[in-house]
């Protein structure tokens, strides 16, 4: 068996040379590569967010000279009984959506794992997730209108004889029916992900379980429910960032301007700056929002150490 | 068969699709105010919201328009919602890309005076080449769009607000009297506006009811003798008679003798509690014909202005939008051009002919008169040549006008009491206006 000698090289520096060349002729192409992403984030994420976070600390109402103001935009804001309500009202949308929505959907993947049509139910459960959030509104509108007008309470009262309350009317119902819209149109996502975490469990788990003598509510709570763990964990993670983002179904469903029950932080938001041109004020509400937003999802993670497990 | 893009092929496309991104964030690409276009033509592009029903009028004017200035394209941008018209202006505007000629409503028109984005208008409405002259509209309507004496945006139609009522509501009620009947009379006063509202709360019907915007609460301050502001000051919470006016509606709200639209359920409206009798009068401009006429019954309804206090004519709140040219417009003269004929008397003839609202300029009122409905169509015209568009103080500030109406929308829902609601409107116009 020969030995294999390394070619030496011809001078000491050519190699090292050409190498550096052709890192540097990487480095070019992966720059070029790179560039429409990294102007693309720079020119709608980094700056709008730098921008965003300059005017919260300035008065400007859009087209004006814009004045330094400090703190005040954030003090005005946290004082502000109305962002008070807007930021109650975000939670309490939160605290109906995300353990409803997110315990029905694990139903519902549950119940529809070992169906046969498993697809067909998929995709039935997933068109609210790509129908228009206008139209979706829309539709829930006619349902939930008040009086004769509405499909569900002339319902109810024709064959019922029940009187039930203004959903989108009477501000202590209307986050209700918010929620029930947003569970409704965001059930078959998190449907579709549940399902993706139940087929990642080894059957064989599932078996040994069984042969030991588990029964179903067992075998749910000590291996199903551990397994998928991580996907529950992220579901809840952008249930709740959702949550606190909801904007669109409420604008249309209902006037938050006039029923103060369905004003969100974002409506606040969206309030100040388009509505009332305090674009400073505006800016420090989101950065509130997104405050919030990271407090909580900050919170989650650290939650997740002792309740999600990574172990296959 | 298929070969994979080469490195090279690849480089191109992010090239290009760099060079887009960087083009689409410069902003100078296909946006800004209209120019040149091919073939020696100019486009204009004007923007305004409107319903469906609307932008088939506009669209009938640009065609019309185009046909007669061959060298000059309209390209008309509307928005359906006047809620979300504004917003997306006032980003054009901001990024300078606003279009040569557009609508601004009456509570937004002071926001772009002051930030100098408009073109003064008063050499040119006067000019040889104008089709509407600056005294061809009725001074108050002018409102927030004159500043100084200069005119930075024309009034393209107006909607005075006046008091629809409904004859056999307020009959229903033991009213034997006629509103527009007093009216003639001089005896149209506050004190018996309210007599017959008491009257109809006593039958079980609500008496008025009103949209939460200053055309109706600064009419019943008006009523009441009350100014709203003065010398540059708001005084509508410390004018003795605004304050009682206030007060008045206030309890109103409290015990239901008045309603406000604003809140009422969408089943059960602001026009359907009208149309079947369930309130006496309904406050609202030339557009409540459509409303009426769904109801079957247009003979039932009549119209009056809001009374004053003693029963003689007062000035009236009179809804306006304005048209404005861009100062930033590359063709000022092909803009004023539009401009100035969309405002003419034929241009609002044209636009008005079915729309609910009432010709800005003077010598177009048959458009109001002809069909002779309601019988009172004068009270309109009336209201218009001696009414007021909102303050130009109020419509100065951007969203006052929105923060005033929020905050008396408090004291109106009861969520705030009277006094306490007063001390924190007026602190919070005097900490906007500074």
């Amino acid at each position: 068996m020969g030995v294999v000698t390394p070619a030496r090289p011809t001078t000491g520096t050519r190699p090292a040379r050409a190498a550096e060349r052709v890192r540097n002729r990487d480095g070019w192409w992966a720059a070029l590569f790179l560039a429409p992403q990294v102007l693309g984030l720079l020119a709608f994420l980094v700056f709008p967010l730098g921008f965003a976070i300059v005017l919260a600390f300035m008065r400007w109402d859009g087209l004006g000279e814009k004045s330094w103001v400090g703190f005040d935009n954030f003090a005005a804001q946290l004082t502000d009984p109305e962002f008070g309500t807007a930021v109650w009202n975000t939670v309490k949308l939160a605290l109906l959506t995300v353990p409803v929505g997110l315990t029905l959907a694990l139903l519902v993947a549950l119940a529809l794992n070992n169906v046969r049509g498993k697809t067909f139910y998929r995709v039935v459960y997933f068109l609210p997730v790509v129908t228009s959030s206008v139209a979706v509104a829309v539709m829930w509108q006619v349902i939930l209108a008040s009086g004769d007008y509405g499909v569900l309470n002339s319902t109810l009262h024709r064959w019922f004889g029940v009187t039930p309350p203004d959903w989108l009317d009477d501000p202590g119902w209307v986050i209700v029916a918010i929620a029930v819209v947003t569970i409704w149109s965001s059930l078959g996502l998190n449907v579709v992900i549940f399902l993706a975490g139940l087929q990642t469990i080894p059957p064989s788990l599932t078996e040994a379980a069984r042969i030991d003598g588990a029964g179903p509510v067992r075998v749910l709570r000590s291996v199903t429910l551990p397994m998928i763990s991580p996907t529950i964990f992220f579901s809840t993670v952008v249930a709740v960032i959702s949550s606190f983002q909801a904007f669109d179904q409420i604008y249309v469903l209902v006037n938050p301007d006039h029923n103060e029950g369905a004003r969100t932080i974002v409506y606040q938001v969206y309030d100040l700056g388009f509505q009332k041109f305090e674009f400073g004020m505006s800016s420090a509400a989101a950065l509130i929002l997104l405050a919030l937003t990271l407090i909580v999802t900050f919170v989650q993670f650290a939650a997740q150490k002792r309740l999600v497990h990574y172990d296959s | 068969m298929s070969f994979p893009p080469s490195k090279k092929t690849l480089a191109a496309a992010a090239l290009a699709l760099t060079a887009a991104l960087a083009t689409a964030c410069s902003g100078s690409g296909g946006g800004g105010a209209g120019g040149p276009a091919a073939a020696g033509k100019v486009t204009i592009r004007w923007s305004t919201w409107g319903s469906a029903e609307d932008v088939a009028l506009y669209k009938a004017f640009n065609d019309d328009f185009m046909k007669r200035h061959p060298n000059i394209v309209l390209k008309m941008e509307t928005v359906p919602k006047y809620e979300d018209y504004h917003p997306k202006l006032l980003t054009q505007l901001t990024s300078k890309t606003a279009p040569d000629v557009f609508f601004v409503g009456d509570d937004n028109i002071g926001k772009f005076v002051a930030s100098g984005v408009l073109t003064p208008l008063n050499d040119r409405l006067a000019g040889p080449t104008s089709k509407s002259r600056p005294e061809d509209f009725f001074e108050g309507v002018y409102g927030g769009a004159k500043k100084d004496g200069k005119i930075y945006g024309v009034p393209n139609d107006t909607n005075p607000e006046v008091l629809w009522y409904g004859k056999k509501a307020l009959q229903e009620a033991g009213i034997t009297e006629d509103p527009a009947e007093l009216n003639a009379a001089g005896k149209w006063t506050m004190a018996k506006y309210l007599e017959m509202n008491a009257k109809l709360k006593a039958a079980g019907k609500a008496g008025s009811i009103f949209w939460n915007w200053y055309g109706s609460t600064y009419s019943v301050i008006g009523g009441f003798g009350g100014k709203v502001w003065d010398g540059g000051r708001f005084v509508a919470t410390t004018d003795p008679k605004s304050r009682e006016a206030l007060s008045t509606l206030a309890k109103g709200y409290a015990d239901k003798t008045f309603l406000s639209a604003d809140v009422l359920p969408a089943s059960n409206g602001a026009n359907t509690q009208f149309l079947r009798g369930k309130a006496g009068f309904y406050a609202g401009g030339r557009w409540m014909i459509e409303v009426v006429k769904k109801g079957g019954d247009q003979a039932n309804y009549d119209i009056v202005p809001f009374p004053s206090e003693t029963g003689a004519p007062m000035p009236g709140a009179v809804a306006a939008s304005y048209l404005a040219l861009n100062k930033d417009s590359r063709t000022p003269d092909e803009a004023f051009t539009f401009l100035t004929e969309f405002v003419s008397k034929e241009g609002q003839l044209l636009r008005l002919k079915s729309g609910g609202a009432v010709p800005s300029i003077k010598g177009a009122e048959q458009v109001v008169l002809e069909g002779g409905y309601p019988a009172h169509a004068q009270t309109l015209l009336d209201v218009r040549d001696t009414g007021f568009a909102n303050y130009p103080e109020e419509v100065a500030v951007p969203g006052l006008t929105k923060d005033i109406n929020d905050e008396l929308m408090k004291v109106w829902t009861g969520k705030v009491g009277f006094d306490e609601g007063m001390t924190k409107l007026q602190a919070l116009v005097d900490g906007r206006i500074g």
